[in-house]
């Protein structure tokens, strides 16, 4: 390869030792902020099963993953929805109360997740977090959220 | 049936014309050139040029819109001429190329 | 049917295999028969495909149910056009098209570099080959279209959601992206393995790289506005993991865009660009690999893990192959020049490299934290909005602000004096911007309003770049202002297509900080007349309506839109109910005001006695969005329009001599 550039006989110029400085800080303040953040940052939250949130998670926000039993109400009303939750796998269930928008999808027997709290036996949920999992007939891997419904 | 023929066809149709090019012996003619040291010198060396140049161009267009200032123009210019001419030079003094 | 569709997809992948060993026994040996016959083998392997889709789509049309994709994703009430966009309805159909795609692609791109390029072809095919032999094997073995079954009266249909027109358009468009990303990948590889360490890889990947990056960009610009009109919450961007698998090789791609022009005119950051374009491949491939298993348990549990492990292996392939790789070249790899100044447009585009790959390490993280914390913890841990929002706000202001300065320092090293001079008038409309914002109440959201006044900063920013070379070039050649623009930006398509770009980023963060930081938001019962205000209109309920469509009945619930007296029509925000498919969908009506906000209406409920539960948001300046997406294409095309004058120079340099395995 021709060697066009002239170097100075005495290593790198201090200048550019200058940039390379500045280039490592910045670096490594992104890295920072990044460890920063998610290590003090409250910005996640457990993903439990009916079962597991009954059990330890008390008081806690959580994000419940479920199947809906049974259902009444209507979650626009002041009132309220209130739904239970089975487990996917165990036969463990929750009252869920909600409020807020409800996805095309929801209907009983679909299985959903949903952000809140358990506490008093009964979980108080975020409102509008309840998003409904594709059923598995509609396998429209093809595109993204079909029925994600974070309103 | 009706399918196993038709995959059949396509079948012999498609090992016809992936190995046609093989049923000939290889020939000197079939040798793909190595990239050459010299080659890739002078390629090196036109890459140099060129880059010069339109460093050169560039120059000129911020220059004429005020990104950069008289005096740091003129040193970029100096130095981008020197190294377009030293591309230059070496290139001239290698051998002509083979045409 | 089914059989020869099957059977030309194993042929096509005996094929596959084949080239890849020709590909390499013709870059060993230097035999160009095995490169003649390999690539007649990559045309079989097109001819192929075809003949597999063309079966797979008649099987669709004629409503042959006997394959179980059809009537997975079909029934004979499907609208025509929607059996259409059923092709890419299923996992093994878009994996169809993937493959598709690729071998088109594959032959295009053989074409474009058979002069001064024939060194690499050897390797080109084998590594696209082998990519292209990979997705085969998963459509012949887990993932098959053209598995059949006893066939039912009627299938199933297709999910609701998809019938409609954008579901037509963007799941294409993001494959043309991911696949788009193999060729400059595939070109950088073999450029490696040929130790070919000169810049001719990267010019002749430029326009695959623009392309896809661009196609990467409307499919997720057009997934977003089918978000907001379709699902409508409200929202257009949910960092669904789906939506991230998209986006994290845009952003690395961007990143790439920007640090090829340093290697072009330095000659450094050679490893770091090799990096980027297989990272960005890499996540390519993590993408499709993201919306086909189930791997992650998304708000979609995507039912098939089988092929997860096809998917890991790959990525292993892709990451260790280019590691070796870079490994094996580094003594070639170093770089000719070195950055001189902080105060150069190389230091500006390294920063902004900086910021995106970090953008793009923070969505991974987020992905991916799932699966982290239940493989090394216990329970599985999820972060959502929040923790995506902060990196884009913390990361992309200074993006955003690195955008405006770049444009203003000149390569290699700008006069602190110049620039004092160039950021005096954007640096006032940034402040002026910010000021008056807060003056009109803005000030609620901060980061919005950080970001609206470094937007005002590099507009200005940028149409004075626009203004300056006109005007230089009216000084020296006297040109009229309008000959002096067009021919400016016909001389240098690559500098102003970017900034056109660069203005639709502007546009697309305005829309979407007024329609989220600045949005207003009610809800209602409403009984027939009674009215709903949001901001300065009044939305009167009327009553419902009734209405029937191809494979739906709809009810909608008919609002009189005023605002201050003088009448808007109507709005009508409906549910859905289809028939076949027993799904509701809900139907949200929209209505884009003059200064492109909207007023958005969802339909939450019909009551038993009539009444119904509306929400309603006025969303200001939210149409920029998608006006944002003329701006991408517009500029995308003129930076990827044919320069003749360009096209001669480059031919000159890298084939004024002959060079190997000229064709």
């Amino acid at each position: 390869m021709s060697d066009v550039t002239p170097a100075t006989p005495d290593g790198p110029k201090p200048g550019i030792r200058h940039v390379r400085l500045v280039i490592a800080l910045a670096i490594a303040s992104l890295l920072g902020t990044f460890a920063v953040y998610t290590a003090f940052a409250d910005s996640s939250m457990p993903v439990l099963g009916v079962a597991q949130a009954s059990t330890g998670y008390e008081g806690q926000k959580v994000r419940l993953e479920g199947k809906v039993t049974e259902t009444t109400g209507d979650a626009a009303d002041p009132r309220g929805m209130r739904f239970t939750l089975q487990d996917n796998v165990h036969s463990a269930t929750m009252p869920v109360e909600y409020r807020g928008a409800v996805p095309d999808a929801y209907r009983v027997g679909r299985a959903i997740v949903i952000d809140g709290t358990y506490e008093n036996g009964v979980f108080t949920a975020v409102p509008d977090t309840l998003v409904t999992k594709c059923p598995s007939k509609y396998q429209d891997k093809a595109t993204p959220s079909t029925s994600s419904d974070l309103s | 049936m009706i399918a196993a023929l038709v995959l059949g066809l396509i079948a012999l149709a498609v090992v016809v014309g992936v190995a046609w090019p093989l049923v000939r012996p290889a020939s000197a003619a079939d040798q793909l050139d190595p990239f050459t040291e010299g080659q890739r010198r002078r390629l090196a060396l036109r890459e140099e040029r060129d880059l010069a140049l339109a460093a050169l161009k560039e120059l000129e267009v911020d220059h004429a819109t005020h990104h950069i200032g008289d005096e740091d123009y003129a040193e970029l210019v100096a130095d981008y001429r020197a190294r377009a001419a030293e591309a230059i030079r070496q290139l001239d003094a290698e051998l002509p190329p083979v045409r | 049917m089914a059989l020869i569709g099957q059977g030309a997809l194993i042929l096509a992948l005996l094929l596959a295999v084949y080239a890849a060993g020709g590909g390499l026994f013709a870059g060993l040996g230097r035999d160009r028969r095995f490169l003649t016959s390999a690539r007649n083998a990559l045309w079989a392997i097109f001819a192929l495909v075809v003949i597999a889709d063309a079966i797979f789509l008649y099987a669709i049309f004629t409503h042959d149910f006997s394959f179980t994709v059809v009537a997975d994703t079909t029934s004979r009430s499907l609208p025509v056009g929607y059996m259409f966009t059923a092709w890419w309805g299923s996992q093994a159909g878009s994996l169809l098209l993937w493959v598709t795609i690729l071998s088109g692609f594959s032959l295009l791109a053989l074409r474009a570099t058979r002069r001064a390029l024939g060194e690499l072809q050897p390797w080109l095919i084998m590594i696209l080959a082998l990519i292209g032999a990979f997705f085969l094997v998963l459509l012949v073995v887990p993932a098959s279209p053209f598995v059949t079954q006893l066939a039912p009266a009627d299938g199933v249909g297709l999910n609701p959601s998809l019938q409609n027109p954008y579901m037509a358009i963007h799941p294409p468009a993001l494959y043309l992206g991911y696949v788009g990303l193999a060729i400059p990948f595939a070109l950088a590889m073999a450029a490696m393995i040929a130790g070919r360490t000169d810049a001719r890889w990267l010019v002749a990947s430029r326009r695959w790289t623009l392309a896809a990056w661009g196609f990467l960009g409307i499919g997720m610009l057009l997934g977003s506005h089918w978000a907001y009109t379709e699902v409508g919450w409200g929202g257009f961007w949910a960092w669904d993991p789906v939506e991230n698998a998209a986006l994290m090789p845009w952003l690395v791609a961007t990143a790439f865009l920007h640090s090829v022009m340093v290697q072009e005119r330095k000659g450094m950051l050679k490893v770091w660009n090799i990096c980027l374009i297989s990272g960005a491949f890499a996540l390519s491939i993590f993408g499709t690999f993201l919306t086909r298993s189930g791997i992650l348990s998304s708000i979609h549990a995507f039912v098939s893990t089988n092929i997860g492990w096809y998917f890991v292996f790959a990525l292993a392939a892709i990451l260790g192959g280019a590691f070796v790789l870079i490994l094996w070249r580094l003594p070639l790899l170093k770089a000719d020049q070195r950055i001189e100044s902080l105060v150069s447009r190389e230091a500006t585009f390294l920063f902004n490299n900086l910021l995106l790959v970090g953008i793009a390490f923070a969505v991974l993280w987020g992905v991916i934290f799932p699966l982290l914390t239940e493989g090394f913890g216990s329970v599985r841990e999820t972060v959502s909005t929040p923790f995506y929002e902060f990196f884009v706000i913390v990361f992309g202001l200074p993006l955003l602000l690195l955008m405006g300065i770049g444009p203003l320092i000149a390569w290699r090293r700008a006069s602190l004096l110049q620039l004092r001079r160039s950021f005096l008038y954007p640096l006032v409309a940034g402040l002026v911007a910010g000021g008056v914002m807060i003056g009109f109440g803005l000030g609620s959201s901060w980061p919005g309003v950080a970001a609206l006044s470094v937007c005002a900063f590099v507009t200005v920013t940028i149409l004075s770049e626009f203004v300056r070379g006109a005007a230089a070039r009216r000084s020296i050649h006297g040109e009229n202002w309008l000959v002096a623009l067009s021919r400016l930006i016909g001389r240098n398509r690559r500098r102003y297509g970017g900034y056109i770009v660069h203005l639709g980023v502007i546009l697309f963060v305005i829309g979407a900080v007024g329609s989220s930081a600045y949005e207003t938001q009610t809800s209602g019962l409403l009984k027939p007349g009674e009215s709903l205000k949001v901001g300065s209109n009044v939305l009167t309920f009327e009553g419902v309506e009734r209405t029937r469509g191809p494979n739906f009945v709809a009810r909608a619930a008919v609002l009189n839109v005023t605002s201050d007296g003088s009448n808007l029509g109507t709005l009508k925000p409906a549910k859905r109910s289809y028939l076949r498919e027993q799904t509701t969908s809900n139907e949200v009506a929209i209505r884009t005001t003059l200064t492109g906000g909207d007023l958005f209406i969802i339909l939450d409920g019909i009551r038993g006695d009539g009444a119904v539960q509306i929400k309603a948001f006025y969303k200001p300046v939210v149409a920029l969005l998608w006006i944002a997406g003329f701006f991408f294409v517009g500029g995308v095309l003129l930076c990827v329009w044919p320069d003749q004058r360009e096209a001669r120079r480059i031919l000159r340099r890298y084939a004024e001599e002959p060079l190997p395995g000229e064709s």
